[in-house]
C-alpha cells in the first residue's frame, strides 16, 4: 500500500491535484457556515482587495469557530478527501474500462459525513440539527456523546476505507479473468 | 444502469440538498425551548415553511430601547447578536464583540445589540442564565446587565459547566439588591422575553449560536454566522460602514 502512496505522490502533477483539492475542501468547510455572506461581499461595489480581505479573514474561524476535535477532523477529511480525489484520477487514467466506483461512493459519503460533523461546530449549527429537526426529531442531538462530532470521525473512517479499496484496485493486476 | 451510477446520482443530490440547505434555509426551529408555552412556539415554527434567507432577515426585530445595547444607538452599524451563554463559542465571540467595541468606542460607529438565543437542547442551564441576565437589567438597568454579562461569560467554563449557584455570586459581584434578584429569578418574569429573543432569531435564519446580524446605516442586512475572527469581524464593519 505505501508503494502505491509513493509511486502517484511523487509525482508532481499528482502532487499538486491532491495539495489543491485538500485546499479546496478546507476552504468550502471553513466557509460553509457564511457562504451567502461571502458571495454577497464578493460581488459587492468596493474594492477588489476589500473584497478579498473579507473571505480570507473568515479562514481564521478555524481556530475561533471550531473545537481542537473538530478543527482536527476538518484538515483530516480535507487532506483525505485530496488523497482520495488523486488515487481515484490515477486509477481511471489507467484503466478507463475497469471503473469500479464503490471506493468513489464511500470517498464522497465521507465528505458529506463530514459535512454533518462540521455543521455541529458553531453549537449545533445548521445542517444535522436542521436535518433532525426537520425530521422531528431535534431532541436526538443530546444522544450524541460529540453533539454530530460523530459524523466528522466517521468520514474519516469512510475516506480511509474509500483509499484503501482504491488502492487494492491499482493493485489489482489487468488480466482476462477465465 | 449499473448501480453504482445510481448511488452517485443519489450522493450528487445529497450534495445539491446540503447546499441549497447552507444557502437558502430559513427559520426552523432549533432551540427546543423549556416551558409548555415554548414547546407551543416551538411547535408553530415547526409548521411554517422555511422563507428564502433573504427575506428571512426581514424578519429581525427592529433595534428599539428595550434592546439591551452597548453603545451609541444611533450608530451607522449595528451589531444584533443572538447568543447562548453556555455555547463555548459564544464565549470567544463575546471576547469578540468587545474588542470590537473598544476598537470602535471613540468613533462611536458601531452599537452592540444583545438577544438570547439558548440552545436548550445542548446547553440545559442557558435559559435560566438568560433570565438572570434580564433580572439584572431590571434591577440595575443597561450598565448592570452588560455587567452582570460580561462577568457570567468571563466565569462560565461554557457547556453547561457553570454552577448555578454562581448566578447569585456574580449579582453580588455586580453590586445588585440580591433579595430583589433571587426573587426576580425564581419567578421567571422575563420568560416570554427570551422567548421572544429566541423566536426571532429563528426566524432571521439563525441555526446556531453565536448568529449575528450587521446592520448598516441604509438599514442593508448581512448575517454572520458562527464565532469568526476578529479581523473577519472588523473587516464586515468597514464593509457596512461604506453603505450609506
Amino acid at each position: 500500500m505505501n508503494n502505491i502512496f509513493t509511486q502517484i505522490l511523487r509525482r508532481p502533477p499528482y502532487l499538486v491535484i491532491s495539495i489543491v483539492t485538500s485546499l479546496i475542501i478546507f476552504v468550502f468547510l471553513v466557509w460553509l457556515p457564511n457562504l451567502r455572506l461571502i458571495v454577497t461581499v464578493l460581488t459587492s461595489d468596493t474594492t477588489l482587495v476589500q473584497r478579498l480581505k473579507f473571505p480570507i479573514s473568515l479562514l481564521g474561524s478555524i481556530i475561533t469557530n471550531f473545537s481542537i476535535l473538530s478543527a482536527t477532523y476538518t484538515i483530516a477529511i480535507a487532506m483525505l478527501f485530496g488523497i482520495n480525489i488523486t488515487m481515484i484520477i490515477f486509477f481511471l487514467k489507467r484503466r478507463l474500462k475497469n471503473i469500479r466506483q464503490t471506493g468513489v461512493t464511500i470517498g464522497f459519503l465521507g465528505l458529506i459525513s463530514g459535512i454533518f460533523g462540521i455543521g455541529c461546530t458553531a453549537c449545533g449549527s445548521f445542517l444535522l440539527l436542521t436535518l433532525l429537526t426537520w425530521l422531528g426529531a431535534g431532541t436526538l442531538i443530546k444522544l450524541l456523546p460529540l453533539q454530530g462530532g460523530e459524523f466528522g470521525i466517521l468520514g474519516i473512517f469512510l475516506l480511509l476505507l474509500s483509499i484503501y479499496l482504491t488502492a487494492r484496485q491499482i493493485n489489482k493486476p489487468i488480466t482476462c479473468k477465465i | 444502469m449499473n448501480t453504482n451510477y445510481m448511488f452517485l446520482g443519489g450522493v450528487a443530490i445529497i450534495v445539491v440538498a446540503i447546499i441549497s440547505t447552507t444557502f437558502f434555509s430559513g427559520n426552523k426551529d432549533n432551540s427546543q425551548l423549556t416551558s409548555n408555552s415554548q414547546a407551543k412556539i416551538a411547535i408553530q415554527n415547526e409548521n411554517k415553511s422555511t422563507p428564502r434567507a433573504s427575506s428571512a432577515l426581514e424578519q429581525m426585530r427592529a433595534v428599539s430601547k428595550d434592546d439591551h445595547i452597548r453603545g451609541d444607538f444611533n450608530a451607522p452599524v449595528k451589531i444584533i447578536e443572538y447568543s447562548d451563554s453556555e455555547c463555548p463559542f459564544c464565549k470567544r465571540f463575546h471576547a469578540t464583540l468587545q474588542q470590537i467595541m473598544s476598537e470602535y468606542n471613540e468613533t462611536g460607529n458601531v452599537t452592540w445589540v444583545y438577544r438570547h438565543f439558548p440552545i436548550t437542547q445542548l446547553h440545559a442551564k442557558a435559559f435560566n442564565e438568560a433570565l438572570a441576565m434580564e433580572c439584572a437589567s431590571a434591577l440595575g438597568g443597561n450598565d448592570k446587565f452588560w455587567a452582570y454579562t460580561d462577568r457570567l461569560y468571563e466565569i462560565t467554563p461554557a457547556n453547561n459547566g457553570l454552577d448555578p449557584i454562581e448566578l447569585n455570586n456574580i449579582a453580588q459581584y455586580v453590586g445588585l439588591d440580591m433579595k430583589k434578584f433571587k426573587t426576580c429569578l425564581a419567578s421567571k418574569e422575563y420568560e416570554q422575553r427570551i422567548t421572544n429573543d429566541s423566536q426571532n432569531a429563528i426566524a432571521t435564519g439563525g441555526q446556531g449560536t453565536p448568529w449575528s446580524i450587521i446592520v448598516a446605516q441604509n438599514g442593508k442586512k448581512y448575517k454572520l454566522s458562527g464565532a469568526q475572527p476578529y479581523t473577519a469581524v472588523k473587516q464586515l464593519v468597514e464593509f457596512a460602514l461604506q453603505e450609506k
